[in-house]
């Protein structure tokens, strides 16, 4: 292969890997308001997924909640500081997974800080609430199976009708609408009766009723897949766990990627209407892998709070040699007895642990349980979730106080104003550019040009493949750059114009242009590499997204001035006068 | 070929007398600038010294003197911009700066909204966009800034002196520092306020008034070896930066038209960074030709190092 052969194959793939790199990015870029709302309806994991794929919007220029909080460490015994900050991030994470944002990032900054951005997310005083209030660990006890499968069955009829309703609306909004209203009507009348039911009306009504047969929703084998438009709800749940006794409890599996829209379902009034008031869903607090898919757990609770997590003492992780690693607590007093009522009342039953409404696990009660427990990890779990559930039992009986010592709420409309700017000031400079370039080099500048475009091409790929976060600053590094990277172009252009003027060959011109210009060109980059290196380290937020951008443009602006435009000129070496 | 600088014979060496002043100046300038910065002086941003600022707009149109004056009893010391161009009409930044605890921004900022609130019964304020930052988290802001100027300049530094002879390191150094106070000491002047951009600004200047005065000595290195006498030291270094001049103001114009078009249509966030950017590449420039060369040449004639 000759020495010319490998650049054009090297830029050649680099071009395909930065297409595929952009392709996420363009789909969402190019897709309307209305094209996006029908995707969050039909399919919010697809688009969850874009989301993650296509370049990252910072908080600055999509809107959004930048907080960084501050354990009160001086507030807790010494022996309650270790682990408080990990304590008050696992509280922290599980509120904010449920507030549908996209990418939360929550990390910890030093000994004491926790920086937490909900980009999109713009409701600065529920998102203060839930981060800034202090954790509550409550024990619930899971509901039957013949009772959650009732309300399943109510559930699946509700959403369906309400689907089909909606999918109505989409195909024929005239025709279909007289027979919506009519059965609105009906579910009105109907859900106006069962408005107080509890579920011990429930466990009555289905005495009477023969016609479910609860073997049915329990028992139902995953693979032979229910009808999604009849069953909407149970068709995306996969029984979880039965006891030994082969007794089912309302725990299921849901993909990953049916969790929002199940959260909606649950959420409609007319679902709310068929939930007893006295059962509440409640899902798990993390994703985990089951049968090689990502999964939520979706619980089934009886709202009654059975016991709290502040009884709890000496919460402490070991590693048995039989069964694995297993959490301990002991409980003092008045708890003692309250949880060896609880507990012997309900042996063989899962007990939910329920941090902030959300579902750590839910072992079984083995044995009546009075001043020492002991929670079970299974042979089989991994010191991660050993420690989560040491931490979330912690964090329940040591809550960690926290303070916001910052706060940053961007409005949406700030973000697309930045944007717009943003975009017109980069289109703008960069036309400038070209035009300058173009007109005073020439059919060279004209090379230089799409050296240029292929620049921010390449700049744009590295930032979608890299996953780093666009910000207002970020932007101007992006044009900064632009203005940068010519300068290679115009110091190789000026010494080629020099040495032609000596009288020298467009071939010794050519050669004598790139030498020259090359240690010039290398010593200024690496200069702004260390300045972009130095913000890196220590800069913060959008001054991070200026320095990324910086450093990436120049790099990439050495590469396409010494190979992609380089080339082009290898080319024209052999031409008798050179335009430039 | 189209050339705007053809070739030139500028005696910019000659002019080195009358530009140093210039620079001396400028220099003083940026030092007691810096002074201002660092015991806190300075009009700091809400990012070093903590604080609220508040982005919002009334729906019916507002005196700019009307905010200040229903502001002025309770927050004495608010700084009060209008928002031109803006998504929303009747826009206004409003700053208070310098909270004495943690929890203070969270009041400062319920209080400055009812006050508002009050004050324009009729005409609601929305918030646009908040910022509330904490002592604490100013100082830490403040802290790293310190932490990425010094790693910057001494990694800059390190690299001219490996690159370059003793002489030109030094020189180049000097160069690079001058552009920097000089900046600082301008954007005081002119009551810009000190923020994180504004140090990045800085850093990002301090690397590109490098390249320029890389570019020159580059030049002269390959120059001085036509050069054989002592008494042509002086034209080698001024015939250098002659031949580099339309690549100087080339590099200077294409990276101006990117840096003006950000402050004119870049808005509000980067307006004082893209500000400090065309100050920085003016000087930058300035300070290739007039800062860097000369001291090289003032050394040399003082005390020869070549051509003994």
């Amino acid at each position: 292969m000759s020495k010319k052969n490998w650049r054009v194959i090297l830029t050649g793939v680099l071009i395909i890997l930065a297409f595929i790199a952009l392709w996420d990015t363009y789909k969402l870029w190019t897709m309307s308001d209305t094209e996006v709302q029908a995707m969050q309806d039909d399919d919010p994991g697809a688009l969850l997924h874009l989301q993650q794929e296509a370049i990252r919007l910072g908080l600055d220029l999509q809107g959004g909640i930048h907080v960084v909080l501050r354990v009160k460490l001086e507030e807790l015994d010494k022996g309650a500081q270790t682990d408080a900050v990990d304590r008050a991030m696992q509280i922290i994470r599980n509120r904010v997974d449920g507030l549908g944002v996209a990418e939360p990032t929550i990390v910890k900054q030093g000994n004491e800080r926790i920086i937490v951005d909900l980009p999109g997310y713009t409701d600065a005083d529920r998102a203060e609430e839930l981060i800034g209030q202090t954790a509550l660990l409550q024990f619930k006890l899971l509901e039957t199976a013949d009772n959650g499968n009732l309300i399943l069955s109510r559930l699946d009829s509700v959403i369906a009708e309400y689907e089909a309703a909606r999918r109505g609306e989409v195909s024929d909004t005239a025709g279909v609408a007289e027979a919506d209203s009519a059965g609105m009507f009906d579910l009105l009348a109907e859900s106006e009766a069962s408005d107080q039911t509890t579920s011990s009306d429930l466990m009555a009504e289905l005495l009477g009723d023969s016609v479910v047969d609860t073997a049915d929703l329990f028992g139902f084998d995953e693979e032979l897949g229910l009808n999604e438009d009849e069953y909407p709800l149970t068709s995306r749940l996969e029984l979880a766990f039965s006891s030994s006794k082969g007794v089912g409890w309302p725990s299921f599996a849901v993909a990953k990627k049916d969790r929002e829209r199940i959260d909606r379902w649950l959420s409609l009034p007319e679902a709310a209407r068929v939930i007893p008031i006295d059962v509440q869903f409640a899902w798990g607090t993390r994703t985990e892998v089951r049968n090689s898919r990502e999964v939520y757990y979706l619980y089934l609770l009886k709202r009654k709070v059975q016991f709290l997590g502040k009884y709890l003492e000496n919460i402490s992780l070991r590693r048995d040699p039989m069964s694995g690693f297993v959490v301990n607590f002991s409980l003092s007093g008045d708890g003692a007895a309250r949880f060896a009522q609880l507990t012997g009342a309900n042996i063989d039953k899962p007990l939910a642990i329920v941090l902030d409404d959300k579902v750590e696990s839910a072992p079984f009660i083995n044995s009546k349980i009075r001043r020492q427990g002991q929670i079970s990890m299974g042979s089989s779990a991994k010191i991660d979730d050993a420690r989560n559930m040491e931490i979330v039992l912690k964090a329940g009986a040591l809550p960690a106080p926290v303070e916001i010592i910052e706060k940053n709420v961007v409005g949406a409309s700030m973000g697309a104003d930045s944007i717009r700017k943003g975009f017109s000031a980069a289109v703008l400079g960069l036309s400038l550019v070209l035009l300058f370039i173009g007109l005073y080099y020439r059919l060279s500048g004209v090379i230089a040009d799409v050296g240029l475009l292929f620049n921010i091409f390449f700049l744009m790929a590295v930032m979608s493949a890299l996953g780093y976060t666009l910000t207002m600053p970020g932007i101007a590094g992006i044009i900064l750059t632009i203005g940068m990277s010519v300068d290679s172009n115009i110091l190789i252009f000026e010494r080629i114009r020099e040495e032609l003027r000596t009288g020298k060959t467009v071939r010794a011109s050519i050669d004598a242009g790139y030498d020259r210009a090359f240690v010039a060109i290398f010593d200024s980059h690496v200069t702004t590499l260390i300045t972009a290196g130095a913000l890196f380290l220590f800069g913060s937020g959008p001054i991070k997204g200026f320095a990324v951008t910086l450093f990436y443009g120049i790099v990439i602006s050495l590469y396409t001035a010494f190979v992609i435009t380089k080339q082009v000129f290898d080319f024209r070496k052999g031409y008798r006068t050179l335009s430039i | 070929m189209f050339r705007l600088i053809g070739e030139t014979h500028i005696d910019f060496i000659g002019a080195r007398k009358i530009a140093s002043v210039l620079s001396v100046g400028l220099v003083a300038l940026g030092i007691f600038a810096l002074v201002m910065v660092v015991t806190g002086e300075a009009n700091l941003g809400i990012d070093f010294a903590g604080g609220n600022m508040i982005i919002g707009s009334f729906e019916q149109p507002v005196l700019i003197e009307d905010l200040r004056a229903a502001t002025a009893g309770e927050f004495p010391d608010a700084q009060i911009t209008e928002l031109k161009d803006f998504e929303k009409p009747n826009a206004f930044i409003i700053k208070v700066k310098r909270p004495e605890t943690e929890a203070a921004g969270r009041e400062t900022s319920l209080r400055l909204k009812s006050t508002i609130a009050e004050s324009f019964e009729g005409n609601p304020f929305t918030v646009v966009s908040e910022h509330i930052i904490g002592p604490a988290v100013g100082q830490t802001l403040r802290s790293d800034a310190q932490k990425a100027v010094l790693l910057s300049l001494c990694c800059i530094v390190l690299y001219i002196w490996v690159r370059f002879d003793f002489r030109s390191g030094i020189a180049a150094t000097i160069a690079t520092l001058h552009d920097v106070l000089a900046v600082l000491g301008i954007t005081y002047i002119m009551g810009l306020e000190f923020d994180l951009l504004i140090v990045t600004a800085l850093l990002t200047l301090a690397g590109y008034s490098l390249t320029d005065t890389v570019v020159v000595f580059d030049r002269i290195r390959e120059n001085l070896k036509r050069f054989r006498t002592r008494g042509e030291f002086a034209t080698a270094v001024n015939s250098s930066i002659n031949e580099v001049l339309s690549r100087t103001i080339n590099t200077s114009l294409t990276t101006l038209l990117v840096v003006g078009t950000l402050f004119f249509l870049g808005g509000e966030v980067v307006h004082n960074f893209s500000l400090a950017l065309i100050l920085g590449i003016l000087i930058g420039t300035y300070s290739s030709v007039f800062v860097a060369s000369p001291i090289v040449v003032e050394w040399e004639a003082r005390k020869p190092s070549r051509f003994k």
